[in-house]
């Protein structure tokens, strides 16, 4: 007796149609957007260029989880370290004037929705998430452009043969560098001044046990999270420097304007090895081996940028969006990602529930994303930017230095009385600004960052 | 006319990702994530271009765990019409020897006019399963094959194999073994449908070693090889000498190869 096939195997597949909507990346907003559709019943297909959802992915680091927390079964999630200090930190080229906090609160549960991850590692978990909820993914595949009829978008192409598919929805969630969504005139190419370049390394301290826990004074999953503003961080350019530690590694980086990269001359690596060489950062990474570098776009032109986010047939998330607030207090991108999906998803379940396509009908998307945390944050802030972009060299190089200048002078040890430091220290600081005129000023035109 | 092509691919821990135990000095293949073996999707290259040239039914088959399934998967989104996987407790600790027959006997259920292999897999490099497979069913075998030409009005396929110092043309009859000598075919991508289908949709046959009626003949008990023992050698120690003058260094020299 001979056994035989079964059989059933279909010559020609074909899924056009069988899908509801195809989402474009699978980082944290394509699987938000996924995961949140396939919760509603959509049949979706997630659609990642890596190798696995993540594999591509550069980031510095700390992800911030409320929405993520409510949409999955958190406990499984692989998380490094919960955030238990921020320290933000001015460097002039030699010096450091540094401010930490670490509230006891975020040692306890849920830390204060701020996990240090490896993206790789986190951004597969989620698209797993998404899976298990029912959503196709296809990895190793890249979408190249969209498929129009009558100008509504109805599916997508990729750069596999026989590589084009529709569905009725097409989510694009691919990132800064949005090149689908701008070849298809879905939005305007991001001027160079709204664009920062971010180039991070992962270190590893080879057959030092403990090192990360006894450099940053840490216990347990307590990790830190270190920002740096000013020359000695990425030098005459606009941006900064970040520390965050792993489980057992340390993210380091460096995220400044493009614009400031091709004028400054410097590459980006130039920037990174500079800004670890600096005296207050270099013994942090000392004896480390680095074992990724890695270098990304980040859109930061805030409210204003944000093009239209739906279209006939397509909504934008994410980054693709430019929802990323960086403002230099803040770095916040993952949790409006995760947010604009999960939005998204939900204004599709909803058309697809009536029927509906047409960009109003997924008009809740921009609504529900208009009344969320997410524009208005941006909002709030961007006047900041511009501020920031005026008062660069003070900010960046005078003030640093002036800081420097003054806590050096204040804590002197000499056989001058005190009163004649503090008096000196407050000139270098006063000097730096503008008087006491240009303190009211300043303090009156960044007030907002805090209150 | 239209011919039955059989590929055997293989699942194998990923080169780049074994490691060595720091501890034993062995190579650790048990945490490697599996992949398909690399001169496999050679194979898989080679047989799509024979249907390609002839026309008929390309079928991958693999002898593996029930996860060895994804391999299959990856065949039939590159282009395979269908897989079979080969499953059995009974075929634990099967040598080239049970591992080559089974393939034989899967080619013969399947009515294989040619049966595609690559030239080794990557976790045990014997290359003996091909020309086994070929001995078992007394078909002929071609090995090192870098371009295939189907002649089915001559109930034959050609092919161009690497011998020393060049090449040469042979053509063997039907049934035949192809052996693909590793580097030459250009594996080609799958196609977007098909991809999403073998791994959504797509389901293999099973067949066991009941099915094939070689129950008895599989397994480690009939495998003839044992592995006598393992062993890492230490370097041999080198003389090394530093002279500052290059003329020393040519005495130095002489006196050695003298
Ligand atoms: C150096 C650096 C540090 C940062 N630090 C922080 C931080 O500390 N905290 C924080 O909250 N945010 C941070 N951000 C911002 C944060 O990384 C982003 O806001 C967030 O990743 C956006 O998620 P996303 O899903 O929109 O895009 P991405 O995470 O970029 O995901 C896009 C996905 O789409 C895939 N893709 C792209 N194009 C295609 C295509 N054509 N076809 C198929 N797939 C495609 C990509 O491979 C990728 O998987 C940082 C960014 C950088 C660069």
């Amino acid at each position: 007796m001979t056994p035989e096939l079964d059989g059933d195997a279909v010559a020609d597949p074909n899924y056009d149609d069988e899908f509801d909507a195809i989402v474009v990346g699978a980082g944290l907003a394509g699987s938000a957007a996924a995961l949140t559709m396939a919760n509603r019943g959509l049949e979706v297909l997630l659609i990642e260029r890596g190798s696995s959802p993540g594999a591509k992915n550069v980031f510095g680091g700390v992800c911030y989880t409320p929405t993520i927390r409510e949409l999955t079964d958190f406990d499984g999630a692989p998380l490094e370290r919960y955030v238990a200090e921020r320290r933000f930190s001015m460097l002039s080229r030699n010096d450091e004037t540094a401010v930490s906090i670490s509230p006891g609160e975020w040692h306890e549960a849920p830390h204060n929705d701020s996990y240090t991850v490896l993206r790789g590692e986190f951004d597969e978990w989620f698209a797993e998430q998404a899976v298990e909820a029912g959503t196709t993914l296809v990895t190793s595949t890249t979408v190249t452009g969209l498929v129009r009829k009558n100008g509504r978008i109805v599916g997508v192409e990729t750069d596999r043969p026989d590589g084009t598919i529709r569905a009725p929805y097409v989510v694009l969630a691919e990132g800064g560098n949005s090149l689908v969504s701008e070849g298809a005139d879905l939005k305007a190419t991001e001027t160079r001044e709204n664009v920062a370049v971010g180039v991070k390394e992962v270190l590893e301290f080879p057959g030092r046990d403990e090192v990360i826990e006894d450099r940053f004074r840490l216990t347990d999953d307590a990790g830190v999270s270190y920002h740096y503003f000013g020359e000695g961080a990425v030098g005459d350019a606009f941006g900064g420097g970040f520390i965050y530690t792993n489980d057992d590694t340390v993210s380091i980086g460096v995220a400044y304007r493009i614009e400031d990269a091709v004028a400054a001359d410097q590459s980006p690596e130039a920037t990174l090895n500079a800004f670890k060489s600096h005296p207050a950062v270099a013994p942090l990474v000392r004896d480390a081996r680095t074992v990724e570098y890695s270098a990304k776009t980040i859109p930061e032109g805030g409210a204003e940028s944000i093009p239209d986010l739906v279209h006939d047939g397509a909504a934008i998330v994410g980054d693709a969006a430019g929802l990323v607030l960086n403002n230099g207090v803040h770095l916040e991108g993952t949790n409006m990602a995760v947010e604009s999906g999960y939005h998204a998803g939900n204004a599709i379940a909803r058309a697809a529930d009536q029927g509906r396509v047409g960009a109003k009908a997924l008009q809740a998307y921009p609504d529900a994303l208009e009344r969320s945390f997410v524009v208005q944050n941006l909002e709030r802030y961007a006047w900041m930017m511009d501020a920031v972009e005026a008062d660069r060299d003070l900010l960046f190089e005078d003030l640093p230095r002036a800081f420097a200048d003054a806590g050096t002078e204040y804590f002197r040890m000499d056989r001058t009385p005190k009163e004649a430091h503090a008096e000196n220290a407050k000139r270098a600081v006063l000097d730096a600004v503008g008087g006491w005129t240009g303190a009211a000023k300043l303090a009156l035109r960044y007030r907002k960052v805090v209150t | 006319m239209s011919w039955t092509i059989a590929v055997g691919v293989k699942q194998v821990p990923d080169d780049d990702e074994v490691g060595i135990d720091p501890d034993t000095g062995r190579l650790d293949r048990a945490s490697a994530p599996a992949v398909m073996n690399p001169p496999d999707r050679e194979a898989l290259e080679a047989a799509l271009t024979i249907r390609d040239q002839v026309g008929g039914e390309v079928i991958a088959v693999t002898m593996g765990p029930p996860n060895a399934k994804t391999v299959l998967e990856q065949a039939v989104a590159m282009g395979c019409d269908d897989a079979v996987l080969v499953t059995d407790r009974a075929f634990a600790g099967s040598d080239t020897w049970p591992t080559s027959l089974t393939l034989a006997r899967t080619a013969e259920a399947l009515e294989a006019d040619v049966v595609v292999c690559g030239e080794e897999t990557t976790d045990s490099s014997t290359g003996q399963v091909p020309p086994g497979i070929a001995a078992h069913n007394g078909w002929a075998q071609l090995t090192y094959v870098e371009g295939v030409d189907a002649r089915p009005e001559e109930d034959r396929l050609a092919a161009r194999r690497d011998v020393e110092g060049g090449h040469e043309l042979v053509a063997a009859e039907l049934p035949v073994v192809v052996a693909v000598a590793y580097g030459e075919f250009d594996p080609r991508p799958a196609g977007l449908h098909r991809k999403i289908y073998a791994e959504n949709d797509f389901e293999p046959t099973q067949w066991t070693a009941e099915d094939l009626e070689i129950k008895e003949e599989v397994g480690l008990d009939v495998s003839p090889t044992s592995v006598g023992g393992m062993e890492t050698v230490d370097p041999v120690d080198r003389k090394g000498e530093v002279v500052d003058e290059t003329d020393d260094l040519a005495e130095v020299l002489t006196e050695v190869s003298a």
